[in-house]
């Protein structure tokens, strides 16, 4: 299994601004935290995530939740995200850092044409720069 | 002596006139006798004047008067080869009553034996015998009158009596025993009082018997020139042929009491009268000094009185006969069929037996044993004799049934089968005194050093060869004799000569002789049956080099003119005139497989050039006859059983050399490849004419007794090499369970065979042989979900099956398909495609109702195809060089560095092995198309994977190693055994770089693919299976066996590479399935640990758990499992008890 060996990096070598560490009784749940990415809406914001590594992993993609609230169309309430790749794109290949760096990724581009939070992507799409300032303020209110 | 010449004509007078009546009668009512008989009793009448003519004085035509009247009334189909002798033997007055005649008996004494103790045994026991006997040495016969009854004599006998007073055997207290349930025939008083001397009497004959005078052959070749007497009876009337018809007749068994005035008063009861009468018939005992014990004042018919009958063996009943049976007319070979003979020697044994037990006469020894300690106890015997219904069977012959998809099961029904126990009891006999046994060093020429058993062996061999005498010390008594002890005569006034003189009987034949029956050996040679791996073959090599004198040439030249036939041999006349020598060649007859092996061991063996060899084989056979016979022409000449029987059948048109030169020695290496005596091997082999004869084998009774007919057979081991013989004695009580079988094995196997086994100890107690370690481990395995899906798809069918036929009762009927099932159960565990290799619709059973898997369709998926096209080689360089610039790569997908990487040849991207098929085959459970889990390039199939195969390279004037590449196709469906063969194989590897080792299957074909895994290694393969030829397999072992710093595997099917192979240049085994009888596996793990193995061997058997294997484990421990195979019976309990096993509830 290669998860241990996985992990070790994961701590050992951040990407920057992202970090995840492992519960201590039980190494398959991190606790993870992204920095908004400069230059977006979700700048300055420390958005906290739960990724869970399940059974079948690396087959299977790996379970990960916002928990900071968010203001993201391909982001929904509960902190459901929208990635191809934690879905049918998943391949063993991608580790976790690779899926919290496009995590990150999503932040600074948001897409909603493919949405998940349905008003917050007709929002983003009639009227971007409002979006991006509802973004910012709940940045400010829940990841600062 | 002139009183002995005349009586000689006295009776010769009668002989004519008894001659004369019984051609009459004889012809009269024996409708189918012919003249023949008449000649033979015409020409016995000759040979009686003409002895009497040229030998008056020395040698007097022994006749007799007997009480006996001419022809039996009794004597029915069962007796006539018996009477016929007495027809012509006893010739005598047609006397009314007993009281009135006398007893004039004849012992024909052959030969004096050479034995000291046996000629002094004989001496002793008749004084006029070895007067005679100085007389005229040669003389075989001697006559040996007696005489005596207490009523009124004939003047002859009177005389006699005289004139030897103090002749020694007339006839001797056997014992005495009473009847207290005889009844009177009569009415009235004064007839018999008790305390009264009563004389018992057979009836006269009214119904003649057809004679048939056999007494010719026997008497005319042993010049006894007499009527023979008892002789016939005796071992020879068992190998007459049995007559064309006989007539059936009510046996009469009427015994009468008469007084001293010879009225019958009175009979003797049923149940005694049956056999003695018969006795009497026989004229082997009489009841002189029997008396009255109670009867009642006055008689009347039907009053029971009691009598005591003293019981007097008779002379006539020693009469000597011989052992051996070589002058025996060929004439036997209606093989398995008791003759008519047979049956009335039975009845004389059954009598005497009788009589025996009445007497309570016990042997104070038996044959079996050197007249010293018995072999066997009470517990031992039981065992042998246990019933054990096995036994009984009587199914025949070997049936080879394909099953399945063409694997061979041999379905082999036998008569008698031998379990491990019984083996070993039989062998310990001839193991007894082996271990003092004296050491012999080999010839100069011999080249090797011989361990200490190796050296009493080629002692052994060498004095079996040199004389014909048991080498081990003692003489062996005649195993089917038993010793008595003549009781003290208690009548005071009888002569009584006999006490300290022991007495033997043959509990077989029924015969009695007063000589001691020596277990004896004409020929040379042996059974040399140590354990494998004794070094046999160095044992053997030594004594060719040792013993290897040429022999006196034969006395007729016969071979020569023979020779002259062969077309070839006109042009070759300068080695016509060559003096004949004698005999100098051994020849060696091995399977194929060891042909080489011999050729090579015996030139190891030998210093180079002393011994020269010819591998005489295959189609370009040489001229065997020169090459032998000329001067300084080879000395061994090794060839295989299959050669000899199509020379054999070839031989018949145009005589073949081999079985033309007479060979000084015939060594018969696994020698029970002829066990069978009806085989065409069998036969071509006893053809073979040599002066010595080795069988060499571990398994000497390989399941039969039978089994060690054959051995014999090609010794010429007289008489065991008769068939009758052999069956009469051996197999039969044997089948009667009488532990008296066992015994005469023990003996013969005593005075021919060498046993040794690996464990024996030598005469300090250390080990004879000092082999190296093994390690057996048994490596349990998981299947991996697919295949334990597959597996268990089959076994519940399979299991359904049998339960639905057990049910109906119709297991042991559908035998043939149950096994069937098992084997492919016990394919599957190894590779599920094993089971789908060949359609031979047995599968079409297997898919199951109500919607479970389609195991073909699983197993098609298993075994997904190699369709794809082949790779350009400018492909190949690309990837090879990518790979070369990044060694010790990561797998993306497990982090860890790739031992054995895979490409995707679309984009190139690597992952080791397992990742990328887990991937791969998530995917395809989720019905999505295979990508690469780096970049997601699509479709990838596992089939177009490339494996990447590293090979490290050490060159040797450079430390440093390259590594090359090469790429292969991942076109293979490995599985959890050959996964954990290749495991282990890397392993080794790792350790030991040259390692070798040996992978055993049953299945041919997953030697195939074993070998295929093995190519992809990587590893070089030799392999070894049934199907190769002799060049093939010769090839692949001396390939395997050359020196080289790669590692090498011998891929090996169980059954062909089981015997004989010595590979002990590899110490690693991998049995990769197991067999149902452990002696078979350990056979071939022999191959690799046996003499000359240096190192410690190990052996790992593959179980897969919670399969059949572990069934067939169980059923290897069961203490049932008999020697040959579990399943070998058709469907008897025991099979049926382990099928039960095979299909019980836990998986």
């Amino acid at each position: 299994m290669s998860l241990p060996k996985e992990t070790e990096r994961l701590v050992a070598d951040p990407a920057p601004g992202i970090s995840a560490a492992p519960h201590e009784d039980n190494l398959r749940y991190f606790d993870v935290t992204i920095q908004g990415p400069d230059g977006s809406p979700f700048q300055n914001g420390i958005f906290r995530l739960e990724l869970f590594l399940p059974e079948e992993y690396p087959m299977a993609p790996p379970k990960v939740r916002f928990l900071t609230k968010i203001y993201h169309p391909n982001i929904d309430k509960l902190g459901r995200i929208c990635l191809d790749i934690l879905k049918d794109k998943w391949s063993p290949a991608l580790q976790i850092r690779t899926v919290l760096l496009s995590i990150q990724a999503l932040l600074s581009a948001p897409n909603p044409d493919d949405p998940l939070a349905t008003d917050v992507a007709k929002h983003y799409k009639e009227n971007e720069q409002d979006a991006q300032r509802v973004s910012r303020e709940w940045t400010e209110k829940y990841a600062v | 002596m002139p009183r002995r010449v005349s009586r000689l004509h006295f009776i010769l007078f009668q002989l004519n006139i008894a001659m004369a009546e019984s051609i009459e009668e004889t012809s009269f009512f024996a409708g189918y006798e012919d003249e023949t008989e008449l000649e033979n009793t015409e020409e016995l009448i000759r040979e009686a004047q003409q002895s009497e003519a040229e030998e008056p004085s020395d040698s007097p035509a022994p006749s007799r008067q007997s009480s006996e009247p001419l022809f039996l009334p009794e004597s029915d189909e069962e007796d006539e080869s018996g009477d016929v002798s007495m027809i012509v033997d006893k010739v005598s007055e047609r006397s009314k009553t007993v009281a009135d005649s006398e007893d004039v008996i004849e012992i024909l004494e052959s030969k004096p034996r050479s034995q000291p103790g046996t000629d002094k045994r004989a001496r002793s026991l008749s004084k006029v015998t070895s007067v005679s006997r100085k007389a005229s040495p040669s003389d075989p016969v001697v006559m040996e009158p007696m005489v005596q009854r207490p009523a009124k004599k004939p003047r002859l006998s009177l005389e006699y009596t005289e004139e030897l007073s103090d002749s020694p055997f007339e006839s001797a207290f056997l014992g005495a025993f009473i009847v207290g349930n005889a009844w009177c025939t009569v009415k009235g008083k004064g007839y018999i009082k008790p305390g009264d001397e009563i004389c018992i009497e057979r009836d006269e004959p009214f119904t003649p018997t057809p004679a048939r005078a056999e007494a010719k052959k026997v008497n005319g070749k042993k010049g006894t020139k007499t009527k023979g007497g008892k002789k016939q009876i005796s071992i020879a009337t068992m190998f007459k042929p049995p007559p064309t018809k006989f007539v059936k007749k009510k046996q009469e068994a009427i015994v009468r009491i008469t007084n001293r005035g010879g009225f019958e008063f009175g009979r003797l009861p049923l149940d005694v009268a049956t056999w003695v009468s018969r006795l009497l018939d026989l004229d082997i005992v009489d009841f002189r000094g029997s008396t009255m014990i109670d009867c009642p004042p006055t008689l009347h018919s039907g009053a029971e009185v009691i009598v005591s009958l003293s019981v007097h063996l008779k002379a006539a009943a020693f009469m000597r006969h011989t052992i051996s049976s070589s002058q025996q007319p060929r004439h036997m070979f209606n093989e398995g069929q008791e003759t008519e003979a047979e049956q009335n020697l039975r009845q004389r044994k059954a009598a005497l037996t009788h009589l025996f037990e009445v007497l309570d006469l016990h042997p104070i020894a038996r044959g079996s044993i050197s007249r010293s300690v018995r072999g066997l106890n009470k517990e031992d015997l039981a065992l042998l004799t246990k019933d054990d219904r096995k036994f009984q069977k009587s199914a025949k012959g070997t049936k080879t049934e394909i099953v399945g998809d063409g694997e061979e099961i041999e379905v082999e029904a036998d008569v008698e089968e031998l379990s491990e126990n019984q083996l070993n009891l039989i062998y310990r006999k001839a193991q007894q005194n082996d271990t003092t046994m004296v050491e012999r060093d080999p010839a100069e020429t011999f080249s090797l050093t011989l361990r200490g058993y190796q050296k009493q062996a080629l002692n052994w061999m060498y004095d079996m060869e040199a004389s014909t005498d048991s080498v081990r010390k003692e003489q062996a008594m005649h195993p089917l004799w038993k010793e008595y002890a003549f009781p003290a005569d208690p009548n005071i006034g009888v002569i009584d000569l006999t006490d300290e003189r022991p007495f033997y009987f043959n509990e077989y034949s029924g015969e009695l002789s007063l000589e001691f029956p020596v277990a004896e050996r004409k020929f040379k040679g042996g059974i040399l049956a140590d354990q494998m791996g004794m070094g046999k073959t160095i044992m053997l090599s030594a004594l060719i080099q040792t013993a290897r004198t040429p022999e006196e040439p034969p006395a007729d030249q016969g071979t020569s003119k023979r020779r002259q036939l062969r077309l070839d041999n006109k042009f070759r006349i300068a080695n016509l005139h060559t003096p004949v020598k004698g005999p100098s060649a051994t020849l060696i007859v091995a399977p194929t497989s060891l042909l080489s092996q011999w050729a090579e061991e015996l030139q190891r063996s030998s210093q180079p050039g002393t011994l020269k060899t010819l591998v005489w084989h295959g189609q370009n056979r040489l001229d065997l006859e020169s090459a032998v016979q000329q001067e300084n022409g080879v000395d061994v000449v090794i060839t295989s059983y299959g050669t000899l029987v199509s020379e054999h059948a070839r031989s018949e048109r145009m005589p073949s050399p081999v079985f033309e030169i007479e060979w000084l020695r015939i060594i018969l290496d696994e020698a029970h490849s002829a066990k069978n005596r009806q085989s065409k091997t069998a036969k071509a082999v006893y053809a073979l004419q040599a002066r010595r004869r080795w069988a060499v084998t571990g398994t000497p009774i390989v399941n039969r007794l039978e089994d060690l007919f054959s051995l014999l057979r090609f010794l010429r081991f007289t008489p065991w090499s008769d068939y009758t013989f052999f069956r009469s004695f051996v197999t039969l009580p044997f089948l009667g369970r009488d532990p008296k079988a066992i015994e005469v094995v023990q003996v013969i196997l005593e005075t021919v065979l060498l046993r040794r086994e690996k464990n024996m100890l030598d005469s300090d107690g250390k080990p004879i042989v000092a082999l190296p370690a093994k390690e057996v481990t048994i490596e349990n395995l998981e299947f991996s979900p697919l295949e334990r899906k597959i597996y268990d798809s089959l076994y519940s069918s399979a299991k359904e099956t049998f339960e639905s036929w057990r049910v109906k009762g119709l297991a042991s009927k559908n035998y043939t398909s149950i096994l069937a099932m098992l084997m492919r159960l016990r394919r599957a565990v190894l590779h599920p495609s094993l089971v789908v290799s060949g359609a031979d619709g047995g599968h079409t059973k297997l898919s199951t109702k109500n919607g479970a898997v389609d195991i073909d369709a699983m197993i098609q998926q298993f075994a997904q195809g190699d369709k794809s096209p082949n790779l350009s080689s400018a492909f190949v360089e690309d990837v090879l060089a990518n790979l070369n610039a990044e060694e010790n790569a990561e797998c993306p997908i497990c982090l860890d560095v790739m031992q054995y990487p895979m490409v995707i040849p679309g984009c190139l991207h690597q992952c080791c092995k397992d990742c990328i098929t887990a991937f791969l085959s998530n995917l395809a459970d989720k019905g999505e198309q295979g990508r690469c889990p780096s970049c997601s390039y699509s479709p990838v199939q596992e089939a177009d994977l490339l494996e990447v195969m590293r090979k490290k390279q050490t060159t040797s004037d450079e430390q440093a190693s390259t590594l090359t590449f090469t790429l292969r196709r991942n076109d293979f469906r490995s599985s959890t055994k050959l996964d954990a063969l290749v495991q282990n194989l890397r392993r080794l590897r790792d350790q030991d770089p040259c390692f070798r080792a040996v992978v055993f299957s049953q299945f041919t074909s997953f030697l195939d693919l074993i070998q295929m895994i093995l190519e992809r290694e990587g590893l070089a393969w030799y392999r070894f299976d049934g199907t190769m030829d002799v060049k093939k397999r010769n090839d692949a072992v001396s390939s395997f066996k050359v020196t080289s710093r790669e590692p090498k595997i011998m891929i090996i099917s169980l059954k062909a590479g089981g015997v004989g192979l010595n590979l002990t240049n590899a110490n690693h085994v991998f049995m990769m399935d197991c067999w149902w009888n452990s002696a078979i596996e350990n056979q071939a793990i022999d191959r690799v640990h046996r003499i000359g193995q240096e190192k410690t061997v190990y052996v790992k058997h593959f179980i897969i758990s919670e399969t059949i294997e572990g069934r067939v484990l169980e059923i290897q421990k069961r203490k049932t499992a008999i020697v040959k195979e579990a399943f070998g019976g058709k469907g008897d309990s025991d099979s049926m008890e382990n099928l039960k096993i095979m299909f019980g509830d836990a998986r």
